[in-house]
């Protein structure tokens, strides 16, 4: 085969040279870290003297404790319920915020409030507004009995579940709705010929060409789950009992209550790993790394 | 995304923690000026060590600089600047456990030297107080704020109206809470939600029913101690408490620190409930007439039967300031410290509510802002045989996090008797 002396395609590639703050700034702060932590997996340090390598003395005593695989579950959970519960509830607000129905802006605009608060300043509202004795449930008991909402496994996940939905949604609403807005207006107007409703243009045009907002809006979701720290630290604080401690706070318990940076560096490390093999099968599974447009043929 | 944000912070500042983070403070002014620096948690008592500072360096060569550092992140910004060149001569700490690991380090300066040449550094303090910073037989630090021993609080109308007054002893308690139970008022209100509330019962029981050497030999490493026949009747007396419902059953969702629990006791929804005493001023700020008129408190009621005396408390017994070792000027320290019993400092602490342990205190009394509820707390700790430091301050930081653990599963039924003295028995203790 004879190739051609100078490739066209490569003299309009970008150099390695653009691409060297982001890789010194990601070195620095997401590697560099990363590494040391892993090394710190292997000390016995309390954050007083120097670091001591123990060996694999974190780690196995990691994998007999029960609390550790525990979180990883409860963590997998209430990322599933998040997508699960968000992921249509964003979809049906963010496309008829795409809409240009009387009133939407204003609506829309309210809508997305949720979004501009702070997720701790949330957690703190809605632990005031969920208070059994003087809160909604104390007003409500036909619905919630004697409102032991965060003292049960089942309570504290659905609040934690329900407060992420009302913080996030918006966030994913908002993707939904530019989504929309950039289907060509042509295909509903040639479905419309055909004689399809709206519900039937809804599941033949709008959800298929969302396809890619979909994939980009579920890996936010299933990154922010698996990173979920701020409403557990606020509404349970893990409990009752060890019910709600997610992965990331449990390392933060070993790590900063505890002052068990070792045991706590192995946590995180889980998590990195338990994270990165998620990803790696939703980029396969979806197809993200090779994200086709979905205006082919037109 | 807040939450994925935050915990790449955390994860972030566990790496860099070992060098960048170091604390408040100037440092430049650190090396051979003569200053020693004082850190203390930061918040509305910083008040009074700032005039003692002020005062301290009128008259001495060697400056005192104050730095203070914002409450919540106190233990966690000591812990990673006590070991470097950024490490202050003096610091605020809770005693006991707090001070343990620093120690072990060989990092804190004991104080025998210092009460050798005045006497009073030990002498002029409440005992039982002294006591717990006191690590492997050597004196650590001196009492520098207000104690704060564990009181029973109730709502006077709500026992008035059941025809009932104060429990002095547990049979007491037991009858008010059925009598109360009947009349559809939640017995004890408590805030299970924040944890530490509900460890404070298992304090007092235990030194009813077992005196204070039970869990002094568990936190030095008896692991049996929790498995004794006293550990199980505390726990079975406990819980049958628990069954009858004195409590209600919604206590994990209620908070105190979001002021749930006092809400109760305010408005008369609930009669009694176990706290600090910091309890009336929260009752104050939060429920100012109910504080003035309809609050009452007692100490913890005597259990028959028990080893342990009726008149020991539990609680917080002080803050104390500690020394490095490596201070440049321990004379300078030395003299700071025989500020915290002069007159001067008992009256500001008086005057912000707080109720210091020097036996001096009993003269001002009078200055405080409320007297008759702080002549009841002194007396109660002044005549405590012993004053059980709070345990989750008494173990190491690592234990406490599983010890709210199985306090909180015990009361929900989570664990058995076995399961609770297995938890406990697995906390490290050094």
């Amino acid at each position: 085969m004879t190739r051609p002396a100078r490739p066209a395609a490569a003299a309009t590639r970008p150099g390695f040279v653009w691409a060297l703050p982001a890789a010194v700034f990601f070195l620095l702060f997401a590697f560099v870290p990363l590494a040391l932590v892993a090394v710190l997996s292997f000390t016995s340090w309390d954050g007083i003297g120097e670091p001591h390598f123990n060996g694999l003395d974190n780690w196995t005593s990691l994998f007999d404790d029960p609390v550790m695989l525990q979180s990883v579950w409860t963590t997998l959970l209430l990322t599933a319920l998040g997508v699960a519960v968000q992921t249509p509830v964003s979809i049906l607000i963010g496309v008829w915020a795409a809409g240009h129905q009387r009133n939407r802006a204003v609506l829309s605009a309210i809508y997305f409030v949720p979004l501009l608060l702070s997720a701790t300043a949330v957690s703190v509202v809605w632990r005031a507004v969920l208070d059994p004795n003087f809160g909604v449930p104390a007003q409500l008991t036909w619905l919630f009995g004697d409102g032991n909402l965060l003292g049960t496994k089942g309570g504290a996940i659905a609040v934690l579940t329900f407060v992420g939905v009302w913080q996030y949604t918006p966030l994913h609403a908002l993707l939904y709705q530019g989504g929309a807005r950039a289907i060509p207006q042509v295909l509903y107007q040639a479905a419309a010929i055909d004689g399809a409703g709206r519900v039937r243009q809804f599941f033949h045009i709008t959800l298929p060409q969302l396809r890619n907002t979909v994939i980009t809006s579920v890996i936010l979701m299933v990154v922010g789950g698996l990173t979920t720290f701020d409403t557990v630290l606020i509404l349970t604080q893990g409990g009752p009992g060890t019910d709600t401690t997610v992965t990331a706070y449990y390392m933060y318990q070993k790590a900063f209550k505890g002052f068990e940076f070792g045991p706590g560096s192995a946590v995180a490390l889980v998590l990195v790993v338990v994270a990165t093999l998620i990803s790696l099968v939703l980029v396969r599974l979806s197809g993200y790394d090779r994200m086709r447009g979905t205006t082919e043929g037109m | 995304m807040g939450s994925r944000i935050a915990a790449v912070a955390a994860a972030t500042v566990l790496v860099l923690g070992t060098t960048a983070a170091c604390g408040s403070g100037g440092g430049s002014s650190d090396s051979g000026s003569g200053t020693i620096h004082v850190l203390v948690y930061g918040d509305a008592a910083n008040k009074v060590e700032k005039q003692l500072v002020e005062t301290f360096n009128k008259t001495s060569k060697v400056k005192v600089v104050l730095d203070t550092i914002p409450g919540a992140d106190y233990q966690q910004k000591l812990q990673t600047v006590i070991n470097t060149s950024r490490a202050p001569d003096v610091f605020f700490n809770w005693g006991g456990g707090s001070i343990q690991p620093f120690v072990k380090a060989g990092l804190l300066l004991p104080l025998d030297d210092f009460i050798a040449k005045d006497p009073g550094l030990k002498d002029n303090f409440l005992p039982a107080v002294f006591n717990s910073a006191v690590v492997d037989g050597k004196p650590y630090g001196v009492p520098m704020r207000g104690t704060q021993p564990v009181l029973l609080f109730h709502n006077k109308q709500v026992l008035a109206d059941a025809g009932l007054t104060p429990p002095k002893t547990w049979d007491e308690l037991v009858a008010a809470t059925k009598a109360l139970k009947a009349k559809g008022i939640t017995p004890i209100a408590l805030g299970g939600g924040d944890q530490w509330p509900t460890l404070m019962w298992f304090e007092y029981l235990y030194d009813r029913i077992a005196g204070p050497e039970l869990f002094q030999r568990a936190l030095n490493g008896d692991k049996a101690a929790w498995a004794s026949e006293d550990s199980r009747k505390a726990l079975s007396t406990l819980k049958e408490l628990v069954d009858a419902g004195a409590f209600g059953s919604n206590f994990d969702s209620v908070k105190f620190t979001d002021g749930g629990s006092p809400a109760l006791v305010a408005k008369g929804k609930a009669a009694f409930e176990l706290m600090g005493s910091w309890y009336y001023s929260t009752q104050q700020d939060a429920n100012p007439d109910f504080a003035k008129s309809g609050l009452g408190y007692t100490g913890f009621p005597s259990v028959g039967g028990g080893k342990g005396d009726p008149a020991a408390v539990v609680g917080n017994t002080n803050n104390f300031y500690s020394v490095l070792k490596k201070t440049k000027y321990p004379e300078a320290a030395a003299a700071f410290l025989k500020l915290m019993y002069s007159d001067d400092f008992v009256k500001a602490q008086l005057a912000i509510g707080n109720l210091p342990t020097t036996t001096s205190t009993a003269n001002f009394l009078d200055l405080s802002a409320s007297p008759a509820y702080s002549k009841a707390q002194y007396e109660l700790v002044k005549a405590a045989p012993s004053f059980q430091l709070s345990w989750d301050q008494a173990y190491p930081p690592s234990a406490m996090t599983p010890m709210h653990t199985a306090v909180q599963q015990f009361f929900d039924g989570r664990i058995d008797t076995d399961g609770f003295i297995k938890a406990m028995s697995a906390l490290p203790t050094s």
